[in-house]
């Protein structure tokens, strides 16, 4: 396999590379690349933040297939949207051990005026001034542009002078409208959602980015988002000389999808194998982003243990109380103390960093004499091991049929 | 501080200690050979006087100069006994208080069609009467039989023919280089002891011996001798090869390779390797051992027939003491219900476990048995070490009787639970009342000699150390060889729930991983190693499957130790083999045998 070399040589890989490396059986081979490519750029360095989520309003006007949380209307049953005053109120009970950062998404809510989102932030802005909002994803910065009459960037810089500091990667689920359209088609198209980006950028925001994979899409339509997402850092980022441009995406945090409770509520969830191989593509394809999150919401702490070693330097944070995968049917606790996340980053063998929301250190944990961190360990024999090994054509089959499972189940007319 | 010595009481072996023995700054301990290793290997000696198969076995034990036990002729003392000529013997029987004279002896007869059975020395030696038998009989039972057989096979000659040089039975070995202030005690005491050859012989033959059969000289050619024998059965896969200290490379690729590691190299692995070379080593093993691609699992039940139990392991939240509220006994009426659930599901067997209850006696397990078989047809994973061993001390019987009236009733198979941690620093820690690591061990071996199979275990993560984990897989792995009954090997980190009276360790998922990975590269001679997904989930279980697992365990209809410590997963067989799948297997459902029920999908 040439892919190793290429990708120890700093070359850039292709869309068919792409395709290749999540059709590699080899899962401890992909592993140990994107490993080397995480280490060559972080270390053992392991971030991670006090964040809280809140959840303001589940009522929305977009029927997302995969979404267990969204409630169409407002009134509808189980539909609820926060006083302004009930949402801050969650941070002022966390004042005690205040949060660096809030994390707010909603639903696409048509009755709120958009005085509402902007006393919303500042709101909380009057209750902790340095506390960092990053809050609503490009879909919502869209139907604001949408049904208040603005453009993206009216939107963006009137939410800014509110407090607005960054924006969530949430809504990318998968750009190609071969997909887009069947899951999530009454809502930002992906050259939108990249649009929303590319303004926040180019005003100096940083921004994060997201996929929801697992569901009907194919290894193709991963590979095409990863690439549309790199060409899109590309205009920030790349090649131009002079100071670095301080907008553009900080982080790629891989979904799973999770079925409970929604309109694919037939197809089986990702496993815990597809989760640390598109942690690991994801490491290899996206070469000019700094980061890589394992959500541990999404994959359950324990694997998202394990993806610190396939790619991921990120565990995202405490978060507090998490409800959009609880609704599809996550039994992962809602919220993970501080210390449970240093723990599990040092029983990685990592280094423990609190970080605030743009990666400014906090405060650097001590490594402590765990087994994998007492002594320096090198993957000295996995790289040599992708490359000289005959493929099994049949671990290759039977991983395509497993992923592709869910497409044979055809829950789409 | 005084010096901890340990050494062998045996005649032969007298020369050597005989002089420490009064002497006020050394703490001498006498015991069999495997003991002293064992007490060398868990440091509760500092010098012991070990058979140097457990020496090659530890990998880094230093090679003291003072003094061996050798032969360099007929040694008497370590001799196959047999009614017929040594060319018709079909079956040996192992005395197993020596690895060393085993060890031997499988590397002189290694061409032979022999079946080896270990046992211990009066059993040996009754065997050894049988026809087509022959018995390995080391020491003093060695020499008071002299003559009483119809053939004599001297091991010690027969090396001397084959290879010229003298073999070495035992030397003084340490974990760490000693001070030369105690390597000179030792060697006076060895200058003493040869003088006091004739005292310490109690009659002419005796005298004889110590004068010319055993020789004390640790010269060149006894060293010859000694790296000879480590060559050979290193060849023999009966020994780690001992090599210098070599790069994490070559470990690793010997590892890959199947060769034996030593429990220092385990112990190197477990500290040293990173996550994916310990998992490419781990996988490469299991591909060899099983190259179809293929995860097995099985439909079976887990049922708990009572909490009562006396042992309060302080890492147990399931078990009520004696007279709770809470203690329950399973009648015949919920138990048949969940039998009848299990053969609806097409499930072949119940994994049956319990308490140490002492209102249950032998024959209500008896009786409860042959319901189950006539009643339901399932295969019996029944009754851990532990539970065996409480039978057997409530009826006054032997654990042999035990499981021979036991299986009668139709006890099939033995499930390994229990074995924790089989280092007893680690088990006086956390489960005070359980049964020491022998006689875990030893319930295991008298099971095997039975015909029956079990899995092994491990529970790590409460106060043991890396380096105990690779005692307890060393451990596993010797009684393999002996019995090879086991079948399969689990391992799980220590469940921590709040009200449990252990804190928690080493644990997390990389921590798993890399554990289960060295377990597949220790244990060359256990056939599979299962990922324990009803502990760690199923989405690492499924992880695990690319750390040298090759079987997912069983379908659970409920379970109830581990789900007291919080742990609740519950997944049927579509879901376990839609997981196997995601993983790159095909999966096949088996039984307790891990033979297929059904072919690979």
């Amino acid at each position: 396999m040439k892919l190793a070399e290429k990708i120890r040589a700093g070359e850039r890989l292709s869309f068919e590379d792409g395709v290749a490396l999540f059709c590699e059986p080899d899962l401890l081979a992909l592993g140990a690349l994107a490993n080397e490519v995480r280490e060559k750029r972080h270390g053992d360095r392991t971030y991670f933040n006090k964040n809280m989520r809140i959840e303001v309003t589940n009522v929305c006007v977009a029927s997302c297939l995969f979404c267990s949380f969204a409630k169409l209307e407002d009134g509808a049953p189980g539909s609820h949207t926060m006083k302004l005053e009930e949402a801050w109120a969650e941070l002022e009970a966390r004042m005690h051990d205040p949060p660096n950062e809030i994390h707010i998404v909603n639903g696409l809510h048509p009755g709120l005026p958009f005085s509402y989102y902007e006393e919303l932030l500042r709101g909380f802005k009057r209750i902790k001034p340095d506390v960092v909002m990053k809050c609503f994803t490009a879909v919502e910065i869209h139907f604001f542009a949408r049904h208040y009459g603005m453009t993206y960037e009216e939107v963006l810089t009137k939410l800014r002078a509110a407090g607005l500091d960054g924006l969530p990667g949430g809504g990318a689920e998968i750009f190609h409208p071969d997909v887009r359209s069947r899951i999530s088609g009454d809502k930002a198209t992906g050259d939108e959602y990249l649009e929303v980006h590319r303004v926040a950028h180019r005003l100096g925001m940083r921004t994060n980015a997201t996929m929801l994979y697992g569901h009907i899409e194919t290894f193709e339509h991963r590979v095409d988002h990863l690439l549309r997402l790199r060409a899109l850092q590309d205009e920030v980022c790349n090649g131009a000389p002079g100071p670095r441009v301080p907008g553009g995406f900080q982080a790629f945090i891989p979904l799973a999808f999770h079925p409970d409770g929604n309109g694919m509520k037939n197809l089986p969830a990702p496993t815990a194998i597809d989760d640390l191989r598109t942690i690991a593509v994801s490491r290899l394809i996206l070469d000019n982003v700094d980061h890589i999150k394992a959500y541990w919401v999404s994959s359950g702490a324990d694997v998202a243990q394990v993806a610190l070693r396939f790619g991921a330097d990120d565990l995202d944070g405490t978060i507090v109380h998490e409800t959009i995968y609880h609704a599809a049917g996550s039994r992962v606790p809602q919220g993970l103390g501080y210390d449970e996340l240093v723990r599990l980053i040092r029983e990685a063998g990592r280094i423990p960093i609190e970080r605030d929301t743009f990666y400014n250190v906090v405060r650097e944990h001590p490594r402590v004499a765990l087994p994998e961190s007492a002594v320096k360990v090198r993957d000295r024999k996995a790289g040599k091991h992708l490359e000289g090994r005959a493929r099994s054509e049949r671990a290759e089959e039977l991983l395509r049929s497993s992923l592709s499972e869910a497409k044979r189940l055809k829950v789409l007319s | 501080m005084n010096l901890r010595v340990a050494a062998v009481g045996y005649l032969n072996a007298r020369p050597l200690w005989h002089a420490l023995a009064n002497r006020e700054d050394v703490e001498l301990s006498l015991a069999a050979p495997s003991e002293i290793a064992r007490m060398l290997a868990e440091d509760e000696c500092d010098v012991a006087l070990i058979p140097v198969a457990a020496a090659a076995a530890l990998g880094d034990a230093v090679l003291i100069d003072a003094g061996c036990i050798s032969s360099r002729g007929p040694v008497r003392s370590v001799v196959v006994y047999s009614e017929c000529p040594l060319e018709e013997i079909e079956e040996l029987a192992l005395d197993l208080s020596s690895r060393t004279s085993v060890t031997l002896a499988r590397v002189l007869l290694k061409d032979r069609p022999l079946r080896f059975r270990g046992m211990q020395p009066d059993e040996a030696l009754a065997f050894a009467r049988g026809p087509k038998r022959g018995a390995v009989v080391i020491g003093d039972p060695a020499l008071e039989h002299e003559g009483k057989f119809a053939h004599t096979f001297d091991l010690a000659t027969a090396w001397r023919e084959r290879t010229g040089l003298p073999f070495v039975f035992a030397a003084w070995y340490a974990r760490k280089p000693l001070e030369p202030r105690h390597v000179d005690l030792l060697q006076n005491a060895r200058n003493i002891g040869l003088k006091s050859r004739d005292s310490i012989a109690k009659n002419e033959s005796e005298r004889r011996y110590l004068h010319e059969s055993i020789r004390y000289d640790l010269d060149d050619e006894a060293r010859e001798g000694l790296a000879r024998f480590f060559v050979e059965a290193a060849r023999a896969s009966l020994l780690p090869p001992v090599s210098p200290k070599t790069s994490l490379d070559t470990l690793l690729q010997r590892a890959a390779d199947g060769e034996r590691l030593s429990i220092a190299e385990g112990e190197r692995l477990l500290g040293e390797a990173s996550l994916f070379d310990l998992g490419l080593a781990a996988d490469a093993v299991r591909r060899r051992k099983h190259p179809d691609d293929v995860v097995t699992y099985i439909v079976d039940r887990n049922v708990n027939y009572t909490n009562v139990c006396t042992t309060s392991c302080r890492f147990c939240a399931f078990y009520r003491p004696v007279g709770h509220a809470e203690g329950y006994v399973l009648s015949r009426e919920t138990l048949g219900k969940k039998l009848q659930e299990v053969v609806d599901a097409g499930g072949v067997q119940i994994l049956l476990q319990g308490g140490l209850n002492p209102d249950l006696r032998i024959g209500w397990y008896e009786d409860l048995f042959r319901w189950i078989k006539s009643e339901y047809r399932l295969g019996l994973h029944a009754l851990s070490p532990e539970e065996i061993l409480h039978i057997a001390r409530l009826e006054g019987a032997s654990v042999r009787d035990v499981l021979e009236r036991l299986v009668a009733a139709g006890l099939d198979s033995v499930p390994g639970g229990g074995a924790e941690i089989l280092v007893d620093r680690v088990r006086r820690k956390i489960a005070k009342a359980k049964c020491t690591s022998e006689e875990w061990l030893s319930v295991m071996r008298t099971a095997h000699h039975l015909g029956l199979r079990s899995s092994a275990t491990m529970m790590y993560g409460t106060v043991d150390t890396p380096r105990e984990r690779v005692l307890h897989l060393a451990k596993i792995r010797e009684l393999q060889d002996e019995t090879r009954g086991f079948t399969a090997f689990f391992c799980w980190d220590f469940q921590h729930e709040t009200g449990v009276r252990v804190d928690a360790g080493d644990g997390g998922t990389n921590i798993y991983l890399r554990t289960q990975a060295l377990a597949r590269l220790m244990l060359d001679n256990v056939d599979h190693v299962g990922a324990s997904w009803v502990t760690q989930g199923p989405d690492v279980g499924q992880v695990a499957l690319r750390f040298g697992a090759d079987d997912f365990g069983s379908v659970m209809f409920e379970e109830n130790v581990v789900s007291s410590a919080g742990t609740t997963y519950c997944i049927d067989a579509a879901e376990i083999e839609r997981r196997i799948r995601a993983s790159g297997f095909r999966s096949v459902r088996r039984n307790v045998k891990y033979e297929w029920l059904t072919p690979p999908s």
